[in-house]
């Protein structure tokens, strides 16, 4: 997506994973919310956005996760966000309430 | 003046006066008289004797009376006494002439008239001779001619007449006979004369030159053939003049043959004893002379004597002068012939010294074309052609180099002035004109300022010239001639453009400016080779790549030139491009080698690339066939970073690199560069690789001046080759306040979060705690980017410290601050302040000022 972060997308069943690898800032939250949100195609049931490998998040990154959650409800999707209990963005996610927004998660489940 | 009896000036022979003797005491042998008038006296004596003797011996052989004979010889006598004494000697002639006559005269009177008729014959006889120029030797014709016709015949009828005269009137003869009288005493005088005078002056001359004598005296074959001839002359006239019959003429041939073999002095005597001969048989016997009148009898014998006489004398007068021409002839000859071979000694002198020249010359010639053999020579090396410019004929010479710069074969066709300029393209051609016209009216002997300009030869081709000339002038100022040089420098040009060309891109081609990484202090070096012309392709880069680590690359490309230069641009964009791509420095090495193997075939290139991260102080590389990397550490030790080392680029397409690592701790330094800076004349490549670890690890101070050092003392002033030298050292942050400045752009963002990284590590923040400050300031940062400045262009400062264990972070901006619109705003201030223990928003008109705190725990977390 930039050169700050890059996606990548697995597609298995109706869930969608798209990992993000990288660091999300102001300067490219936007345009990895939409790369994000074309990555999910007709059918899925689910997405999840892995933060696993997410260096660093900020409030513009967490703005863009809320779009998501409601862009996605709308088309009865359901957004998770996957991230560790050690990853060092989950305090971002706790602090500013996100977690209420989207299912926040810190394990994978295998897929149904 | 003549004093009496001085003796008398001798003939006029040209002989001079001193050197004749006087005659007399020689001819008398023993006489010694000093006094002059005694010896005058003597002479005059001596004379007055003889003639007397001689006029007794005479009067024996007279026909007439007793005082006519048919031969007088005292006339002769007188005749050569005037003529060699001196006319002064007359007196002992008419003394002795008055005694002979007085006993046979009428009387004393007429004794003595006819004493002066005797007197006055010699006298006047002498006195035509010398007047006419006789020569007493009688060895020429005309003295010939001058004895027989004035000495005997003119003067003698003076005589002839007297003594005729006075016979006939002191009636010794009647006047019928005087006549008669007459042609008998005047032939008998001229037959003294005749006959006696030339024997005598033959005796005196023989004298005179004794040794004529002497000469001929020694040949006596000479003297035996004279007495033979002579004697038989007389012996043929005593037998013709006693016999009736007629053969008088006999005698002739043997006189002839006489006056052929001795000339004069054979004739003479024998010519006076023919004809005492003939006269006494005239006188006393029968014979031819014995018949007839008196008158017949003396015609016959005079006509006889006189035939003789004058045959011997002319025919020894003439074999004289026949002689003498041929001896002239031989003199001539000889001394022609001396001539000669002097001038053939002379010539082949003249000619052994032309011959010598001849030589010498030769071998100038030889040397003079060696040398202008070597001059071509050199000037063919040397791509200089001569030439000279004779003004005044305007006639040009070009040195066979000279043919060669204009596209020519040498010598090919004469040269003119226009000729010369011909070829010169047209704006230089006007130049060369007015410095040639400047020259030719200057007046004075110069040189003209060196002058470049171009030609086109025939074939098209376009050549750089420079011209040095030279003009000479006579004495009034007058141009004579004009000489130069003309040099062809065209690839002398050509290169200096290239270098310079060369020089410009491959200045453009190196990073003008390094990239400013914060932690992270950067210099670098390239000093071109001062020695050659050309540029070489050293170069190097960094490259700051995604996510905080920096790609630093060094390099050479093999070669030099505009070539080696472009190569170098190629071959460093494609590195940058590779960099951003590929994370790891051997893939980025793989992809050089691939690319300089298929694009780049021609060249060889070495490099070494390094990927460096300030975060953790790792750095991995691979190595192409660079010398490699020099790490100094902050302690002074030094290590060369020797791993990895793979061939050069260009050589293996399929070449897989190996990548090494290392790690470089804040403070130390790490060294890259090119051979140019190790490679010293004399010296090997590792003499210099440890020289410059010795030099690196004692060099102190910043970098700037760590590359100064270097350069310095391992290169100096005149590097051979180029040299390219980078070199880096982290540096601690966090020990000082970490002041940024920064443009409010969000571009920014992520750089400044790497740099505050580094300073948090560094400061002692744990994982946790440095993201979470982190994103406070990112907050902090965004806000101002975001709310502070809208569209237009701002300035961002922002300061870190460390008070204690406590980071402060202080973000200012100039804009106004904006109370935080919407849940982003809000949530970005949740964050900042659920991050920091503390977080200060003031506002103010010149800005707004955001301070945050936190505190490091001992333990991390």
């Amino acid at each position: 997506v930039s050169d700050l972060a890059r996606l990548e997308v697995d597609g298995t069943g109706t869930r969608c994973v798209v990992r993000v690898i990288g660091e999300v800032d102001m300067s490219n939250a936007h345009e990895l919310g939409r790369a994000i949100a074309q990555a999910v195609q007709k059918g899925d049931t689910e997405l999840v956005v892995d933060l696993t490998e997410t260096a660093y998040l900020d409030s513009a990154g967490v703005a863009v996760l809320l779009r998501l959650a409601n862009r996605l409800r709308a088309r009865r999707l359901l957004l998770r966000v996957l991230v560790p209990p050690e990853a060092p963005v989950r305090g971002v996610l706790e602090l500013t309430g996100a977690t209420g927004m989207f299912d926040l998660i810190s394990r994978l489940e295998p897929a149904p | 003046m003549r004093r009496p009896g001085a003796p008398p000036q001798a003939s006029r022979r040209g002989r001079p006066a001193a050197s004749v003797p006087p005659s007399l005491p020689r001819t008398t042998g023993r006489v010694r008289v000093s006094s002059p008038v005694l010896r005058y006296a003597g002479t005059v004596v001596l004379v007055g004797a003889a003639y007397y003797a001689s006029a007794r011996l005479g009067l024996l052989l007279s026909l007439v009376e007793r005082n006519v004979t048919p031969l007088w010889p005292p006339t002769g006598i007188a005749v050569v006494a005037l003529l060699v004494l001196g006319r002064s000697v007359w007196p002992g002639v008419a003394v002795a002439a008055f005694l002979v006559n007085a006993p046979i005269s009428a009387g004393l009177g007429a004794a003595a008239v006819t004493a002066v008729g005797n007197t006055l014959a010699p006298l006047l006889a002498a006195t035509l001779l010398r007047r006419v120029g006789f020569r007493p030797e009688i060895d020429r014709q005309r003295d010939a001619l001058a004895i027989v016709f004035l000495g005997a015949l003119v003067s003698m009828a003076v005589s002839a007449t007297v003594g005729s005269a006075t016979l006939a009137a002191s009636g010794s003869i009647s006047w019928s006979g005087f006549w008669p009288a007459w042609t008998v005493w005047w032939t008998g005088d001229a037959m003294g004369v005749l006959v006696v005078a030339p024997f005598l002056l033959m005796v005196v001359g023989l004298v005179r030159r004794r040794t004529t004598l002497r000469r001929v005296a020694s040949s006596w074959r000479v003297v035996l053939q004279a007495v033979f001839l002579l004697l038989l002359a007389a012996g043929v006239a005593g037998w013709v003049t006693r016999h009736d019959l007629r053969l008088l003429f006999l005698v002739l041939p043997i006189i002839g043959w006489i006056a052929w073999r001795f000339q004069q002095p054979g004739a003479a005597p024998a010519a006076l004893l023919v004809a005492t001969i003939a006269t006494w048989a005239a006188a006393h016997g029968p014979g031819p002379f014995s018949r007839g009148t008196l008158f017949e009898r003396m015609l016959t014998l005079q006509a006889f004597n006189a035939t003789v006489a004058l045959s011997s004398f002319f025919f020894a007068a003439l074999v004289t002068e026949r002689t003498r021409a041929r001896d002239d002839l031989e003199r001539a000859a000889l001394d022609l012939e001396e001539r000669v071979a002097l001038r053939t000694s002379e010539l082949s002198a003249a000619n052994r010294h032309l011959r010598r020249e001849v030589a010498e010359r030769e071998e100038a010639e030889r040397r003079l074309g060696q040398r202008e053999r070597q001059l071509a020579e050199a000037q063919h090396v040397a791509r200089i052609g001569s030439w000279e410019w004779m003004i005044e004929d305007d006639r040009v010479s070009w040195s066979d180099e000279m043919y060669r710069i204009h596209g020519f074969e040498p010598q090919e066709f004469p040269v003119t002035f226009e000729r010369a300029v011909s070829q010169v393209v047209a704006e230089d051609v006007r130049r060369i004109r007015q410095n040639v016209e400047a020259a030719l009216r200057g007046g004075v002997e110069r040189s003209l300022p060196p002058s470049e300009y171009r030609i086109v030869r025939n074939d098209g081709a376009e050549r750089v010239l420079l011209g040095n000339a030279r003009i000479q002038v006579d004495a009034s100022g007058h141009p004579v001639r004009m000489v130069g040089t003309v040099q062809d420098v065209t690839e002398d040009k050509r290169a200096e453009r290239e270098h310079h060309i060369a020089e410009t891109l491959q200045r453009s081609l190196l990073p003008d400016r390094l990239a400013e990484i914060p932690g992270l202090e950067i210099a670098a070096r390239y000093v071109p080779a001062t020695g050659g012309m050309e540029v070489g392709g050293d170069w190097y880069d960094v490259v700051p790549l995604p996510r905080g680590p920096v790609g630093l690359a060094i390099g050479d490309v093999a070669g030099h030139g505009l070539r080696a230069a472009s190569t170098m641009g190629q071959l460093r964009m494609a590195l940058r491009a590779y960099a951003l791509e590929e994370e790891s420095p051997a893939a980025v090495v793989a992809r050089a080698h691939r690319l300089t193997a298929r694009l780049l075939v021609t060249e060889m290139a070495t490099l070494v690339y390094l990927v460096f991260d300030p975060d953790t102080g790792d750095v991995r590389f691979a190595n192409a066939g660079h010398p490699p990397p020099l790490l100094v550490g902050a302690d002074g030790s030094a290590a060369y970073l020797e791993g990895a080392l793979g061939p050069p680029l260009g050589v293996d397409t399929e070449a897989d690199p190996e990548e090494a690592r290392a790690r470089i701790e804040p403070g130390s330094t790490l060294v890259l560069f090119t051979d140019g800076l190790v490679e010293r004349r004399g010296d090997s490549i590792r003499d210099g690789l440890d020289r410059l670890r010795r030099e690196a690890a004692a060099a102190r101070g910043d970098l700037e001046e760590l590359c100064d050092d270097l350069l310095e003392s391992l290169v100096g002033d005149q590097p051979d080759d180029d040299v390219a030298l980078l070199v880096l050292r982290p540096v601690r942050i966090a020990v000082t306040p970490f002041h940024l400045r920064f443009p409010a752009e969000p571009r920014v963002l992520a750089p400044l979060r790497q740099a505050v990284r580094r300073w948090l590590r560094e400061a002692g923040a744990d994982p946790q705690q440095e993201h979470d400050i982190l994103v406070a300031c990112g907050e902090a940062w965004t806000n101002a980017v975001q709310h502070a400045y809208g569209a237009g262009e701002g300035v961002v400062d922002s300061e870190l410290r460390l008070l204690g264990r406590t980071v402060e972070v202080i973000v200012r901006d100039e804009g106004r601050w904006r109370p935080p619109s919407g849940d982003e705003g809000g949530r970005g201030l949740t964050l900042m302040r659920g991050f920091m223990d503390s977080v200060d928003v003031a506002t103010g008109p010149e800005g707004t000022r955001v301070r945050m705190r936190r505190r490091l725990e001992d333990d991390g977390r």
